[in-house]
């Protein structure tokens, strides 16, 4: 009895050392280094997902919260092959819903039973949701009906689609030259290019967060909610931008110029209220970039394109001139139709001799005789001290990307001749871009003060409006300096019945014609037809810049640029709520 | 003998013995099954919960994308040209200056810049979707229930 039981207790002995060994291998496995790693592995593989959560790219919206850059919702199209259960109907629903070839389908959908390939394979992408909504439906329909008797039944099994954003540009063309695009077809490296896409790219894209997210759902973790992209509130209103591009569409035409470019905007804030240029151009179909705008065009003309204003310029010649007290308004000068600067004559746009005038006849005839003895009067320091603190030759600062400018030659420099002092005067042999000239004259509607010119308002951000107030720059000329030439240029137009005028409304302004240097010098041929004028012109709230660029209808700019900038006003004053001059007085008094 | 006597007089009868190992075994087995049984429904819940909260978020991505392109779909049914085109098929032309009366609104100062966001300072709470309740465990339950106790009697802990 006693021999049994000791066998018996050494049996349990050896069994309960054989658990234990068991027993402690099997911590001694599971803690040790290669099954952490293995663990850790297996955890990065299958226990969790990283997913990197690219935010909704901004809105962009005209200052009356309509969309003019937004997102759409389009899909990818994959099939996963170990998935497939029927490749014909894989094949045949995909060829004729998105119009894929049907063989190469076929062959991606066999290609598990095959070749053993278990690749997810994307087959579309920017699929737009109808086209979805027909896959969907089939879907459904071959989950309600009878299984054949013979044969794999018909099955979607395997397709799989996932919706995405696509940019989108709800008013088409309007305003494109301003916004620029989104390449949004590159989904890794899709950024803004040109305009306001590009300039504020960071902004409007947001932070992209990546998140490691577990695929155990006991451990529940919230998806953090990434932000979209800051929005933008513009100073454009669409209304002033949609007519602005159909009177420049119709001016280019008309006149038969290259093109047009009309310039809207708030003398008091710097806001731009349109910027339109032509060729029309879509930023939903940005690919056909390099047909519309060949190598060496302007996407933005108004910002990028440098050219001599001509006659415009003389607003700023004279302003510097009153300003700094060399004439005044009634200052006579006799022209005799010649004047010799720098051992160089210069001649009238007429070659005419036109007698005793006072400025606002200078100005009213725009005798280039006239504007260069104003510019010897003041000397070249005076001169070009005004002419750059009205901004010529530097960058304005435009919340846009790609603005262009053009150095200002100055006595001293190598490419300056004392002959420059006498053609700058009437805007020849100086370049600025549509935008520099506006900003400058600006200040001469806005009692001198030069305010920065901009497209953004305000921008949201985090859930809140962050308002962008108005900058000034400087204060160019003095109050009554500004007042006394908004007179004088109201009453140039008004004597010379200019077709510029608009009824109901007193309008100051000037017209421009300069001549187009090219390889061999000028060519009298061509020119850039301008003006510029401003109203009411005892409260400006509105200044216009019209160019059209070598038209052939006329070379003037009296001809074919005065008409659209009366075209413009009337049609702005609606826009604006203005009323006329009278009435307006009319409602001031008490 | 009479010691024997009284121990036998108390021992319990074999059967009665084995009857309580029995009873015994028994309350930790339906002890052990309960509490496995409330571990494997709560679990089990969880799970639910948690699946559940992921298709949420999910559907609330969709959501949040159907949202943006609805706001882009409206907005080209509201374009400027679309808006043009409608109106000159319902009979309408643009207003010129001599269609217009002015007329003096004491007070009024013209149309106004969109606010499409509060301005900054007017901070919304800061809401997480998943409750704390749904995230903390039974010790961090307990003792914030105690602290959440003490505090609301004034009890210095």
């Amino acid at each position: 009895m006693n021999s049994t039981n000791s066998r018996l207790r050494f049996i349990g002995v050896i069994f309960l050392i054989v658990g234990l060994a068991i027993i402690f291998q099997i911590v001694r496995v599971q803690n040790s280094p290669q099954a952490k790693e293995m663990i850790s592995y297996l955890e990065k593989t299958y226990n969790q997902e990283v997913r990197v959560i690219k935010p909704e790219r901004g809105n962009i919206y005209d200052r009356w919260g309509n969309l003019l850059a937004g997102n759409t919702e389009v899909y990818e199209v994959g099939i996963a092959p170990p998935q497939v259960i029927n490749s014909d109907t894989v094949a045949q629903d995909l060829s004729s819903i998105l119009g894929l070839d049907f063989s190469e389908i076929k062959k991606i959908a066999r290609s598990y039973i095959e070749e053993g390939n278990e690749q997810y394979m994307v087959v579309a992408d920017f699929v737009p949701a109808d086209k979805v909504h027909l896959l969907e439906n089939k879907l459904a329909e071959y989950e309600k009906a009878d299984k054949p008797k013979k044969g794999a039944a018909p099955s979607l099994n395997g397709v799989h689609w996932v919706a995405h954003l696509r940019r989108s540009y709800p008013e088409n063309t309007l305003a494109a030259n301003i916004l620029g695009f989104y390449n949004y077809y590159d989904r890794v490296d899709g950024r803004g290019i040109l305009g306001l896409e590009e300039q504020y790219n960071n902004l409007l894209a947001g932070t992209a967060t990546r998140v490691v997210l577990p695929m155990n759902p006991t451990a529940i973790q919230e998806i953090p909610s990434v932000p979209p992209g800051s929005s933008l509130i513009l100073t454009i209103d669409r209304g002033i931008q949609a007519a602005a591009e159909r009177i420049a569409q119709k001016a280019q035409e008309d006149s038969g110029a290259e093109s047009a470019t009309i310039l809207v905007m708030d003398p008091e804030t710097g806001e731009m209220l349109a910027m339109a240029t032509t060729p029309a151009f879509n930023p939903n179909e940005y690919q056909k970039y390099g047909e519309i705008f060949p190598q060496g065009s302007h996407y933005n003309r108004a910002i990028s394109q440098l050219y001599e204003p001509g006659s415009v310029f003389k607003v700023l010649t004279m302003a510097a001139a009153l300003d700094s007290g060399a004439v005044t308004p009634e200052t006579t000068f006799v022209d005799t139709g010649a004047i010799e600067v720098g051992g160089l004559w210069i001649y009238n746009w007429d070659r005419g001799a036109w007698g005793p005038q006072d400025m606002t006849g200078c100005m009213q005839h725009s005798l280039n005789v006239c504007l260069a003895w104003t510019a010897t009067e003041m000397g070249p320091t005076t001169f070009y001290n005004y002419i750059q603190t009205f901004g010529l030759g530097k960058y304005t600062g435009i919340d846009l990307a790609g603005e262009q400018v053009y150095p200002l030659s100055l006595p001293g420099d190598q490419n300056w001749y004392p002959i420059n002092l006498g053609t700058n005067a009437f805007g020849q042999g100086v370049a600025a871009t549509p935008v520099q000239m506006i900003t400058a004259i600006a200040a001469v509607a806005n009692d001198g003060k030069m305010m920065a010119p901009h497209v953004v308002k305000a921008y949201i951000q985090d859930g809140h409006q962050y308002d962008i107030s108005p900058r000034l720059i400087r204060q160019v000329i003095k109050p009554e300096t500004a007042h006394a030439l908004t007179e004088m240029l109201a009453n140039s137009l008004e004597n010379e019945a200019s077709v510029a005028l608009v009824e109901g409304y007193r309008v100051s302004g000037k017209t421009g014609t300069a001549e187009i240097p090219g390889p061999g010098g000028y060519e009298s041929s061509v020119t850039n037809a301008s003006f510029v004028g401003w109203g009411p012109s005892d409260d400006p709230k509105f200044i216009v810049y019209i160019w059209l660029e070598k038209p052939t209808s006329s070379p003037w700019g009296s001809v074919v640029a005065a008409p659209v900038f009366s075209e413009v006003v009337s049609e702005l004053t609606v826009l604006m709520k203005l009323p006329p001059d009278s009435v307006r007085q009319q409602m001031a008094q008490p | 003998m009479f010691d024997q006597r009284i121990i036998q007089a108390y021992k319990q009868a074999p059967w009665r013995v084995q009857l309580q190992w029995i009873g015994a075994l028994l309350l930790v087995l339906v002890v052990g099954m309960l509490i496995a049984g409330v571990y494997l429904y709560l679990s089990a819940e969880a799970t639910a919960a948690g699946t559940h909260i992921r298709e949420l978020e999910l559907e609330r991505e969709d959501l949040q994308i159907r949202i943006a392109d609805l706001s882009t779909q409206l907005a080209f049914l509201r374009s400027a040209s679309f808006m043009q085109g409608r109106a000159e098929t319902l009979g309408y032309k643009n207003a010129s200056q001599g269609d217009i009366v002015y007329i003096p609104v004491p007070g009024y100062s013209g149309r106004q810049v969109i606010f499409l966001a509060p301005p900054p300072g007017n901070d919304p709470v800061d809401a997480s979707i998943i409750k704390p309740a749904y995230k903390e465990s039974l010790w961090e339950w307990l003792y914030q229930g105690t602290f959440d106790l003490i505090e609301s009697r004034g009890v210095k802990p």
